[in-house]
């Protein structure tokens, strides 16, 4: 089956390439045309450097007619993608956040209809079999009524590798807009797909790197407070407050509270931990559950068979809607409201 | 420099932490409580058992009061009368407006008014307060606090919120503080309170708040009261522009017994092996009582405590962000904003 990766804008394409490239089901190809020409972390010198097949631009890899496309480009970017692949024919699997805005989202969700194509956000973590244990335990009544749920996912700037994510105009916002959706994803499982009423949100520019003539800051860091129709209560702290120096990442956490108990679950816990004398840093070994691998088979099998493919376009519409009330808090400095879709 | 003679009022979990503290300072008690359970304590530990409350005041140096938060005002207020300085455990009061008027009386009395914030003297907090002073982590730009235990079960009192406060007020008014004294002071707070008096296993209880300070800095509090096997925990992580600090209370015990009937294992001691935060709080009180140097936590700190635990469930109530009046400036005042 014939794959298309477009874009090496976002961190994960290089990830998503590393795990594609050597399955002998997928033949896999790639394009970046808008990065800079001679950025070395990019374009056809990065899909050399990972020995995948380079084409010059979107319209050549979709003249291939790709049965599935990845879309990694910047997030205001993803719209004008998703509606190329769809009109190419190509199921297609789109970074998170889904769009920046409601009418771009929808415009993707619309696209992929008519041209019969599933559209996929790219949500990884609803695929860890611990959350899903989670899910059973929480849904199956053993637990009781669930009363709050506070997740956290926090994370390096990524700005310190693609300096988009901290552009409006290419990221649509920071910290909020990159990670809010990622454990709004999961309460969207665990809830259903009931939507929260309101939305509250507080945030800062602290952990910006102050430099002169600087665009307009993004926030770094973010706390957010959901309320739904039935009382429940959701925290999330999206902020990009994990050291770059850190041998992980950051961390993806959630902690249910429960009528009959509290239960954490943590998506990226490490395996190893020790000291490396050589480096002198601490050693951090993450699991070896690999939730992108995880998230692109369930892709890959969707896009093989034709089936719908989740998390799905409305799955990210609704979490972005959630994005977008945040961002109105902010500017308000009381709840937004969220209307039922 | 005045005996330590302390008239301690209340006889409930409070009263006998603060207790042991007291004798290992060699202070003298006299105790009165309304709830029967004075004469128990009394007996044990050898204390005077006072019949009335102003017979526990008579005489007394310092007032110390562990009873139910609405009974706070009117006590200390005696105890101001009665020449006392005193010792008030948290919250001061449910009001700001009660809050403020102690710390006033104590100032027109000329007495000394302690709020019993006990956290500031767990050392994982002390800690985080140097580094966060020293300037070792930087710009802070977000911090978040959790605190876990059973629902308090062991008194009535607690699970009304007409007299305790609920979780917001009672429990989440700790960690509150520890960020005002962290972060400086509070400028808007939005809150949610949960409550579920009927759960299967008991009441359970969970709140949250986002504190905005005047620096910039966020804060999240998080208040957990679970079903009964729900061990004490509490936890803190604090993001600034030279990294991290993170404590979790139940990650690194100095011993753990498994495997022993019963859930502690008895015979063995579990747990911390300082000095009990209790002792510490009360022996800095008792110093300043004495003419020492002024503790870490005043009167004016149990004051704005109260008026961020009161912005809380005003927030939770009416599901609005609420500004918290950062001087002596009362009542509290919605900040503007479309209604929910």
């Amino acid at each position: 089956m014939k794959v298309a990766l477009l874009s090496f804008a976002h961190v994960h394409a290089a990830t998503y390439i590393q795990l594609l490239r050597d399955r002998s089901d997928i033949e896999l190809i790639v394009t970046d045309p808008d990065a800079e020409p001679g950025d070395p972390t990019r374009g056809k010198t990065l899909a050399d450097e990972l020995g995948v097949p380079y084409r010059a631009d979107y319209e050549e890899a979709l003249a291939e007619r790709p049965r599935a496309v990845i879309i990694t480009s910047e997030n205001t970017r993803h719209r004008q993608l998703v509606e190329q692949a769809a009109a190419a024919g190509a199921h297609i699997l789109c970074e998170k956040p889904l769009a920046t805005t409601e009418e771009d989202a929808r415009a993707m969700i619309d696209a992929c209809q008519q041209a019969g194509v599933s559209l996929m956000t790219a949500y990884p973590v609803r695929f860890h079999p611990a959350f899903t244990a989670l899910r059973h335990s929480t849904t199956d009544g053993s637990l009781g009524r669930l009363l709050s749920v506070h997740g956290v996912n926090n994370s390096s700037p990524p700005a310190l590798e693609r300096s988009w994510f901290t552009d409006p105009a290419l990221s649509g916002g920071g910290a909020i807009m990159d990670h809010t959706v990622h454990i709004a994803d999961l309460i969207d499982v665990l809830l259903d797909g009931e939507q929260p009423t309101h939305v509250y949100a507080a945030a800062n520019e602290h952990l910006s790197p102050a430099h002169e003539g600087a665009a307009e800051a993004v926030e770094t860091a973010g706390l957010i407070t959901l309320t739904y129709p039935r009382g429940l209560v959701t925290t999330i702290d999206c902020s990009w407050s994990h050291p770059a120096t850190h041998p992980t990442w950051g961390g993806l956490t959630l902690t249910c509270v429960t009528e009959r108990a509290l239960v954490e679950f943590d998506a990226f816990p490490p395996l190893l931990t020790g000291y490396d004398t050589s480096r002198a840093t601490p050693r951090w070994e993450p699991a070896a559950t690999d939730l992108d691998a995880a998230m692109l088979n369930s892709f890959l099998t969707a896009a093989r068979t034709g089936q719908r493919a989740h998390p799905d376009g409305h799955a990210g519409l609704r979490t972005l809607r959630i994005v977008l009330a945040a961002y109105e808090s902010l500017r308000t400095g009381q709840p937004a409201t969220i209307t039922a879709a | 420099m005045s005996r330590l003679d302390v008239a301690l009022i209340g006889a409930g979990f409070i009263a006998r932490t603060h207790m042991a503290a007291w004798i290992a300072l060699g202070a003298r008690i006299r105790i009165f409580s309304t709830d029967g359970q004075a004469a128990l304590l009394a007996e044990e530990f050898g204390l005077t058992e006072a019949a009335s409350l102003p017979a526990a005041l008579d005489g007394a140096a310092i007032a110390d009061i562990c009873t139910p938060t609405t009974t706070h005002h009117d006590i200390a207020l005696a105890a101001f009368e009665a020449g006392a300085h005193v010792l008030c455990e948290k919250p001061l009061a449910l009001t700001p407006k009660d809050a403020q008027h102690m710390s006033d009386a104590a100032h027109e009395a000329g007495r000394l008014l302690y709020p019993g914030h006990v956290v500031r003297f767990f050392p994982a907090y002390v800690r985080l307060h140097d580094a966060v002073t020293s300037g070792a982590l930087g710009r802070v730009a977000m911090a978040r606090f959790t605190r876990t235990g059973r629902y308090p079960t062991w008194s009535n009192w607690f699970t009304d919120p007409a007299l305790s406060g609920g979780i917001v007020t009672d429990q989440m008014l700790h960690d509150m503080d520890i960020a005002r004294w962290l972060f400086g002071d509070v400028v808007t707070v939005h809150a949610t309170q949960r409550g579920r008096p009927h759960a299967p296993e008991g009441p359970v209880a969970t709140g949250s708040a986002t504190l905005t300070h005047q620096s910039g800095v966020i804060s999240q509090v998080l208040g957990v009261w679970g079903p009964p096997a729900t061990p004490f925990r509490y936890t803190f992580h604090i993001a600034g522009s030279h990294g991290t600090l993170t404590h979790d209370s139940l990650a690194h015990p100095s011993l753990r017994v498994t495997g022993a009937a019963g859930a502690q294992g008895d015979g063995v001691p579990t747990g911390d092996f300082g000095e009990d935060p209790f002792a510490t709080q009360i022996r800095e009180f008792a110093a300043a009582f004495q003419g020492g140097p002024a503790p870490r936590v005043s009167a004016l700190d149990g004051v704005a405590a109260v008026r961020i635990a009161a912005a809380a469930r005003q927030s939770a109530a009416t599901g609005l962000a609420v500004a918290v009046a950062v001087d002596d400036a009362y009542p509290l005042t919605l900040t503007e904003g479309s209604p929910r």
